[in-house]
């Protein structure tokens, strides 16, 4: 296989909420000890219910928050250590494509002015190859050119994610985190904006980070799915496999949670009703986070960490599967 | 029963060669060019829509016009006195009347005009430039830097705005530039903190983080994204800021603190005219007059301003 275009290595995330002077410290490990690799031209899902830090880490990779500890690497290059230019130009390849599209576009601003916007900030082109360049973006998201005067206000929420799809696609990036692009929409709406997305990969060879908590989608999006569970992946591999073959505890009840749109096969199944509560992310305990909630945690469960094992071509983070164990 | 078969239940039968290729020119006939607008073309034309903002508009240009030509080219100054006619009534020579030393009121009306409306506008300016960097740096940087920045800003805000203006007149006497500075020391604290809660708010929008991962610079951020974005409650402030400036600058000399005599503004004229309210009550109705309809006129002018620069109200 290629050289991975991002490799993230134990990265932590972490978030104050002290309140107080004289308080007990309180820390919210939003993203705790996550590693995996996304290569070149590849869809990496990543699933889980909310809270459980995905955008977190998202918005890690993209350099809104920068990791308490651990490294992230863009091609080789740890972007925790770029400067100036150097930080422009991982600016302009790794894009981002936001949740809410009503609050992902500059009200005051034109269509137009939105998507000509990163070519203005990164210098690219003549004002009239920007011009050309906006109109060819709008057709490639499926809008009119016409449309390039109007405000965000006039358009529905599938429009306006195609506008910020268009943004995104300003520079030409070669690796877009999509958070949650499609939760806000129409489930018609989404399977357009999934397709269009999936056209533009095979068009342009762009590798996604793809976070949602609709695992049919993602199912059908992604290469490879990472399974996160309070701040911890407690499971990665390839769709299919982890799909036929669930191995985490939690990836099982999360599996058997998804509607099947057939009322006699949904019958046969066994489902896994997951009981217990999240405990709080708030100074979490150092022990499997899904202890609390697990149909199979035994007594080391509550005790130690579960360590990452390779099993059947994926990576599991449970005692059920150490070796020997 | 009637037989006959109607156009369109008889199938239509054409030839292949009836039709014809569509000419090259008109294939993007369905393409609507919009006729190319800026921001402020679109919001001027929205504001042409608003009838009363507009009429308020004409009124505070004439008044400036007028504030500016009238004591150029009336034959009256401001401090010319003529013992001949004292206190007198409206008339053709003297369209307002007269005071009691015989001076033309309308030109001190709108000699009056020039300092209010001065102090007014360069207060809202002044204001609005301080206030606007200072509270966007403080909700924009946030963190300690904000904490510093707004307890600088509640120490200036705890201190009574008369004191400093009857202190700043002791030091550099009683004049425009006195007045001026003594008004925007403490007024342009509300500006400030307007600013920084509407940027705190803003910065958090998906929209904003947009243009961080674009690669946009942080003065960007603030000033095209930002700042832009919270013009409606700016405007609506600055034009409630014109006419408290006018009214403060009108208390002032109201009180007998502010510009001083024989120079006048709308509130020393007022205060003039109170003296002898019981022997000629007209003399006091100019000074209010003007600025009852400056003030309501700004007002307008606000609300209008603030529709028309919201994309969201066309």
């Amino acid at each position: 296989m290629s050289e991975a275009i991002l490799r993230v290595e134990n990265c932590c995330t972490w978030f104050d909420v002290t309140r107080g002077l004289f308080a007990k410290k309180q820390i919210v490990k939003a993203v705790d000890n996550v590693s995996f690799q996304i290569f070149p031209g590849e869809t990496f899902g990543l699933v889980g219910e909310s809270g459980c830090g995905k955008s977190t880490l998202g918005r890690t990779i993209v350099k809104i928050y920068s990791p308490t500890s651990g490294k992230i690497f863009y091609k080789g290059e740890d972007i925790s250590t770029l400067e100036g230019a150097r930080t422009k130009a991982f600016r302009k390849q790794v894009q981002m494509i936001f949740q809410d599209p009503y609050a992902s576009l500059d009200p005051r601003m034109t269509v137009g002015e939105i998507v000509r916007e990163p070519m203005d900030i990164h210098g690219l082109h003549t004002a009239k190859e920007r011009e050309e360049r906006v109109v060819e973006l709008l057709q490639i998201v499926g809008l009119k050119p016409d449309h390039i005067r109007r405000y965000p206000h006039e358009f529905s929420g599938g429009q306006r994610q195609r506008i910020g799809i268009a943004r995104t696609l300003a520079l030409d990036p070669e690796f877009i985190v999509c958070d949650e692009p499609i939760s806000a929409l129409d489930v018609s709406i989404q399977a357009q904006v999934i397709n269009l997305l999936e056209e533009i990969q095979k068009k342009m060879g762009i590798s996604y980070l793809f976070i949602a908590h609709d695992l049919s989608m993602v199912k059908h999006i992604s290469d490879r799915i990472g399974v996160m569970y309070l701040g911890h992946i407690v499971e990665t591999g390839p769709s299919h496999l982890l799909y036929s073959k669930p191995l985490h505890p939690y990836t099982r009840g999360l599996l058997s949670a998804v509607p099947i749109p057939d009322p006699r096969r949904a019958k046969e199944r066994r489902r896994i009703a997951l009981s217990g509560e999240i405990p709080s992310p708030i100074n979490p305990k150092p022990c499997c986070p899904f202890a609390t909630r697990c149909p199979n945690a035994t007594e080391k469960c509550f005790q130690a960490m579960p360590p990452t094992v390779e099993v059947d071509g994926r990576q599991v983070a449970c005692f059920l599967y150490e070796e020997g164990g | 029963m009637d037989q006959t078969v109607r156009p369109h239940d008889r199938p239509l039968q054409l030839p292949p060669d009836a039709f014809e290729l569509l000419p090259e020119s008109e294939k993007n006939a369905e393409f609507v060019a919009m006729e190319s607008r800026t921001f402020f073309q679109d919001a001027w034309r929205n504001f042409r829509r608003n009838r009363l903002a507009l009429v308020s508009l004409c009124f505070i240009l004439l008044m400036c016009l007028l504030a500016i030509l009238v004591p150029i080219l009336s034959p009256y100054t401001y401090d010319g006195m003529d013992p001949s006619s004292l206190n007198q009534l409206p008339s053709l020579q003297d369209w307002f009347g007269t005071d009691k030393f015989g001076r033309d009121i309308f030109v001190r009306v709108m000699y009056g005009a020039r300092i209010s409306l001065s102090v007014g506008f360069a207060a809202a300016g002044i204001n609005l430039v301080i206030g606007v960097v200072y509270g966007g740096l403080a909700g924009y940087l946030g963190g300690r830097v904000d904490l510093i920045m707004m307890r600088v800003v509640d120490m200036l805000y705890s201190i009574p705005s008369l004191l400093y203006i009857i202190l700043i007149m002791l030091v550099f006497g009683s004049n425009m530039f006195s007045v001026l500075l003594g008004i925007c020391i403490s007024s342009w604290v509300g500006m400030a903190r307007l600013v920084r809660t509407q940027v705190m708010s803003l910065k958090e929008q998906e929209f904003s983080l947009a243009a961080f991962v674009m690669g946009a610079s942080r003065s960007r951020i603030l000033f095209k994204h930002l700042i832009i974005n919270s013009i409606g409650p700016i405007i609506v402030s600055l034009t409630m800021m014109v006419p408290s400036a006018i009214f403060q600058e009108s208390f002032l000399g109201f009180v007998g603190i502010g510009i001083s005599a024989p120079m006048s503004s709308w509130g020393t004229l007022a205060n003039e005219a109170r003296m002898v309210i019981n022997s000629y009550p007209l003399q006091i109705v100019w000074p209010v007059l003007s600025i009852c309809f400056t003030m309501l006129a700004l007002n307008f002018l606000g609300d209008g301003l603030g529709e028309a620069l919201d994309p969201k109200k066309r």
